[in-house]
């Protein structure tokens, strides 16, 4: 708590709420912005709601850097001190218990990727299908090299699916080994991940063993990476997807 | 971390957006507090983004643009806040309202 103490000096409008064994990070914020009527108009306000949003990260981060947190939903807001003084205390056991399972550990998110030209030099190339569609294509000539291209870049298209499904299941499976938990999460499009390629996975996972983790996915970026696959890791975040499940609603 | 591992894949780029938004808004305990966000509107705001997405068409638009520009996303605060504006101030100065002209 002395440690989150240190980090919070850093950000002059968070303060410390000390109950018990527990403390909330809390910062005062105007009924005028917060207020239920105003929150509902605020969420409409894209450069409003991606400010809070990178802050109520921020703020999670840095304590993160200093001890053991628990995320709570964005926007969770107390009308007085006292309030979130007595949901500490009441909900002490049950907070203490969800602190303890996740103290000492880290999320890190994980992103799978498929690289097109690398997949069609190396993983499809392991597909016999593929590579003898690919000698014929050579050789012909006019309109059926035009059908046998077409052809070949369908095939390349589906092995590429089905490989990428593969090898997501590989990653995750492989990852959970170093991980205490992992989790799946949604796919991102293009649009969204920033990337061209097509992410294959998209997960999270709860590690006390950051080294012992991080060799096992440079490891894997090895073994994959000729065949197309491009790793990502993020993090560490506050467990965000790791809470206990009686904590939620 | 070795410079083989930083080699092998990416890490330590600042957050993207959508890694905090899908934990941000999604995920998290939900306790009780005086005044939170209605689920149904953290569920509208994610379905809305997810469809925005879904509909975009050029990577680069995105960033922050992607949802600033939509008029979908940004609804009842960039135009339509204007017209509420101007309405009130239309009924103040009695003319006939945008809205009772363009019926």
């Amino acid at each position: 708590m002395v440690e989150a103490q240190a980090a919070l000096d850093l950000e002059p409008s968070l303060e410390l709420v000390r109950e018990g064994r527990l403390a909330g990070v809390a910062s005062r914020v105007s009924l005028a912005e917060f207020d239920e009527s105003a929150l509902a108009e605020r969420l409409g306000d894209a450069v409003w709601v991606e400010e809070k949003i990178r802050l109520h990260e921020q703020v999670l981060e840095r304590v993160l850097a200093a001890t053991t947190v628990l995320p709570c939903r964005f926007c969770t807001v107390y009308r007085a001190e006292a309030d979130l003084r007595r949901f500490l205390s009441e909900r002490q056991e049950a907070l203490a218990a969800a602190l303890t399972e996740v103290a000492g550990r880290v999320e890190l998110g994980v992103k799978a990727f498929v690289d097109p030209e690398r997949f069609e030099a190396g993983g499809a190339q392991e597909n016999e299908q593929i590579r003898e569609l690919t000698t014929q294509a050579a050789a012909a000539e006019g309109g059926r090299a035009y059908l046998e291209s077409r052809r070949l870049e369908r095939l390349v298209s589906d092995e590429r699916a089905r490989f990428g499904q593969e090898a997501a299941s590989q990653l995750h499976r492989r990852l959970l080994g170093p991980a205490e938990r992992g989790v799946l999460l949604d796919l991102q499009r293009p649009e969204l991940s920033g990337r061209d390629e097509e992410m294959v996975l998209n997960s999270a996972y709860l590690v006390s063993d950051r080294p012992g983790f991080e060799r096992e996915l440079a490891a894997l970026a090895r073994e994959l990476s000729e065949r197309g696959i491009e790793l990502e890791l993020t993090g560490p975040w506050p467990p965000y997807n790791f809470v206990s499940e009686e904590l939620r609603a | 971390m070795s410079s083989r591992d930083l080699e092998s894949y990416r890490s330590g780029q600042p957050a993207q957006l959508a890694d905090v938004l899908e934990r941000v808004l999604d995920k998290g305990i939900v306790i009780a507090g005086d005044i939170q966000i209605n689920l149904l509107d953290i569920e509208l705001l994610t379905v809305k983004i997810r469809l925005l997405i879904a509909s975009a068409d050029k990577a680069k638009e995105m960033g922050i643009d992607w949802w600033q520009s939509d008029p979908f996303l940004s609804g009842g605060n960039g135009q339509g806040k204007l017209d509420k504006r101007l309405r009130a101030l239309e009924e103040k100065v009695g003319l006939p309202t945008s809205d009772e002209e363009e019926s």
